[in-house]
């Protein structure tokens, strides 16, 4: 850690409100958002959710778009976000900064491709819609109707890790002197698609989440959109940045480990970086989605870090419901709001703890929050922890980055069926029967370069994908306009989200390091390359295996494909 | 019994993608899970899937599958008892 990163701003919308001065009285009133449908188009009407409260066209009117313009409500709900974020940092002369946006999102524009997913394959003037999994055009649309048309855009897809990292990455950014300001979070709306899918995995309660309850059932899928204003050695600070990590779990696709291993990384390392004890530590927002899965593996992990002595910690998503991408930026805004209001919120419908499991908090007030720390978990195991102080942290000494070169040392690019075959020098039927080509291609890539160089894992895995995982996208789609969202595929949706590649080179591989997914169209592949870089030059890793993949469709299966893996070292 | 054993067999191996597997090669009492054809948990929901559409038995959650997912033949005997199509 350089210098002093602060929060300068924070805007947010969600199920229990849509801004900051809601929200924080929705905590403190102990009101849930979470209740039946009422704006998502679905036949599940008997799943709760956690939606804004506020339909579409509302929000398009507050933002000034036309009600017949087609726009994703990622980016509405985003852009409401960020325009809060900013207004609050009160920033001058914005045109004269280098700005970035940088924004977690899986849904992407999906909510508009589903609504026009059967009609697009017979009229052709609606194949101008974007018609694809582009997570990076969301991003760019909340920079335009946020009124910063001109920042830089970088998209995260980690799951329900991205807002986080998003977060971490643009902390790097200013550290590293490439950004003078830096928005970062995240916007994840609800989706006929997503809920299909985690309906689909069965874990969804019919009730309202109770996180680290022995009853509880499943999550309630969220939806909403948080931002924080991130400057260096800002004169007005609502929280300083501590200290943070990225780590994979490395474990399963869907499945947690039971130790925590990958949350048990995630957490240390943040201390560590923030040259903190666990004792340190006096509140903690759980990731807590109220699955059996994640609860029992974060109190495994709870328990490995904190010993016996565990801070007051909750999950709001009891609140919220699981905001899914954007829940790191929903909760990191929660933990600031906490640290300036002096109370813990309380744990919502918790009642019986797990037979040997950790205890929540029922909330508290009059409370000094001096550092407080963040958990989100993502889908393939894509954890991280983000530590927050409430007073300017004591600086390390920066050392400067390494001025060495960047060198490239394998390379392999994978684009025909018939070099799949050499993937079962590799893999079995058995490992290979869920994937897709792209997925194959992806994979042995991988497998070559580290085979070239010898390595057994690399130190840190970052991929970078235009449209990601389309072909299974698209399968997962087609099933629920034609199964009319029953009876449909966990295996498609599972693979569908964009890190699946990511996460699967490095639970093949065993890989806990870090483990990110670039997604900005044409700008991918540099964006990934800036990370690669800065891990390497600031000596975080000694090599980082680079995946670029992307995939064309003929009749909705792939056609084209290229896979290229790299393998960078100093 | 028979006919429904094989039936299923090959719902599995269609199901799950089971590339280069025939229906013989699936013994009716080997574990389906960890030890034996080594399945995981998203072939859980498969299976789930499986018995929804194909026979009407709708498992209310991937804990009611673990005895039921035993072996080819524990599913048999499930699917001829429960199934409503």
């Amino acid at each position: 850690m350089g210098r002093a990163i602060s929060i300068t701003g924070m805007g947010i919308i969600c199920a229990i409100g849509d801004n900051t001065k809601s929200v924080l009285d929705s905590l403190l009133n102990k009101e849930s958002g979470i209740g039946p449908v009422r704006y998502l188009q679905t036949i599940h009407t008997d799943i709760p959710v956690g939606e804004i409260k506020l339909s579409t066209d509302e929000m398009k009117l507050m933002l000034g778009i036309d009600s017949l313009r087609p726009v994703s409500r990622t980016s509405i709900i985003g852009a409401i976000a960020v325009r809060e974020a900013l207004e609050q940092a009160g920033v001058d002369n914005i045109s004269n900064k280098r700005v970035v946006l940088i924004s977690g999102t899986t849904v992407g524009v999906m909510d508009v491709t589903e609504q026009f997913f059967e009609r697009m394959k017979t009229e052709p003037e609606l194949q101008y819609l974007p018609h694809s999994n582009e997570c990076g055009r969301s991003t760019e649309e909340i920079a335009l109707f946020a009124g910063i048309p001109s920042a830089r855009c970088c998209t995260i897809c980690t799951a329900c890790s991205s807002a986080l990292n998003a977060i971490m990455v643009g902390v790097e950014m200013l550290q590293n002197d490439e950004a003078d300001l830096v928005i970062a979070g995240g916007s994840e709306p609800l989706s006929r698609y997503h809920l299909n899918g985690f309906n689909s995995l069965m874990i969804l309660d019919r009730e309202r989440c109770r996180p680290f309850d022995e009853t509880r059932a499943g999550l309630n899928l969220g939806e909403g959109a948080a931002y924080v204003v991130l400057e260096k050695d800002s004169a007005k600070s609502l929280a300083y940045i501590g200290g943070y990590a990225n780590r994979c779990d490395a474990f399963h696709q869907t499945a947690t480990s039971e130790n925590g291993d990958g949350a048990f990384l995630a957490m240390t390392d943040a201390l560590r970086m923030a040259g903190l004890t666990p004792k340190d530590i006096k509140y903690i927002n759980a990731h807590g989605t109220g699955t059996p899965d994640n609860d029992a593996s974060e109190s495994a992990a709870f328990k490995r870090v904190f010993g016996d002595d565990l801070p007051d910690m909750t999950s709001t998503k009891s609140y919220t419901g699981h905001t899914t991408s954007a829940a790191g930026a929903v909760e990191t805004v929660i933990c600031v709001l906490a640290m300036q209001n002096n109370f813990i919120p309380a744990s919502l419908g918790w009642e019986k703890p797990i037979p040997g499991g950790v205890i929540p908090s029922m909330g508290r007030n009059n409370v000094n929050l001096d550092y407080v720390m963040c958990n989100s978990f993502g889908f393939g195991g894509n954890d991280s922890s983000l530590i927050l102080c409430k007073n300017r942290p004591e600086l390390k000494d920066n050392l400067l980055p390494e001025e060495s070169c960047i060198r490239v040392a394998a390379q392999r690019v994978v684009s025909t069926k018939d070099e799949l075959q050499e993937l079962k020098d590799y893999l079995s039927p058995m490992d290979t029967r869920r994937m897709g080509t792209i997925m194959k291609a992806s994979l042995l890539s991988a497998f070559a370069v580290l085979k070239e160089t010898g390595l057994q894992r690399p130190d840190a895995i970052i991929a970078a994908t235009s449209k990601g995982m389309l072909e299974l996208s698209t399968m997962f789609l087609e099933e629920i306009a034609d199964n009319h969202e029953e009876h449909l595929k966990p295996t498609l949706f599972m693979q569908s989200t964009h890190n699946t590649v990511a996460s699967a080179i490095a639970i093949r591989t065993q890989c806990h390091g870090y483990n990110i997914t670039y997604s900005q169209g044409e700008d991918s592949y540099s964006w990934a390359l800036r990370d690669a870089e800065h891990l390497l030059r600031n000596g975080l890793a000694t090599n980082v295996l680079v995946c670029a993949f992307d995939e064309e469709l003929l009749d909705g299966r792939t056609n084209v494909f290229q896979a290229e893996s790299r393998i960078y070292t100093i | 019994m028979e006919e429904l054993i094989n039936t299923i067999k090959q719902q599995i191996i269609d199901a799950l993608n089971l590339e280069e597997m025939t229906p013989d090669q699936i013994d009716n009492d080997a574990p389906l899970f960890g030890e034996g054809l080594g399945l995981d948990s998203i072939d859980a929901l498969e299976l789930i899937v499986i018995l929804d559409k194909c026979y009407g038995i709708k498992l209310k959650s991937p804990a009611e599958g673990k005895e039921v997912f035993k072996s080819v033949n524990c599913i048999a005997d499930y699917v001829q008892k429960n199934r409503t199509k």
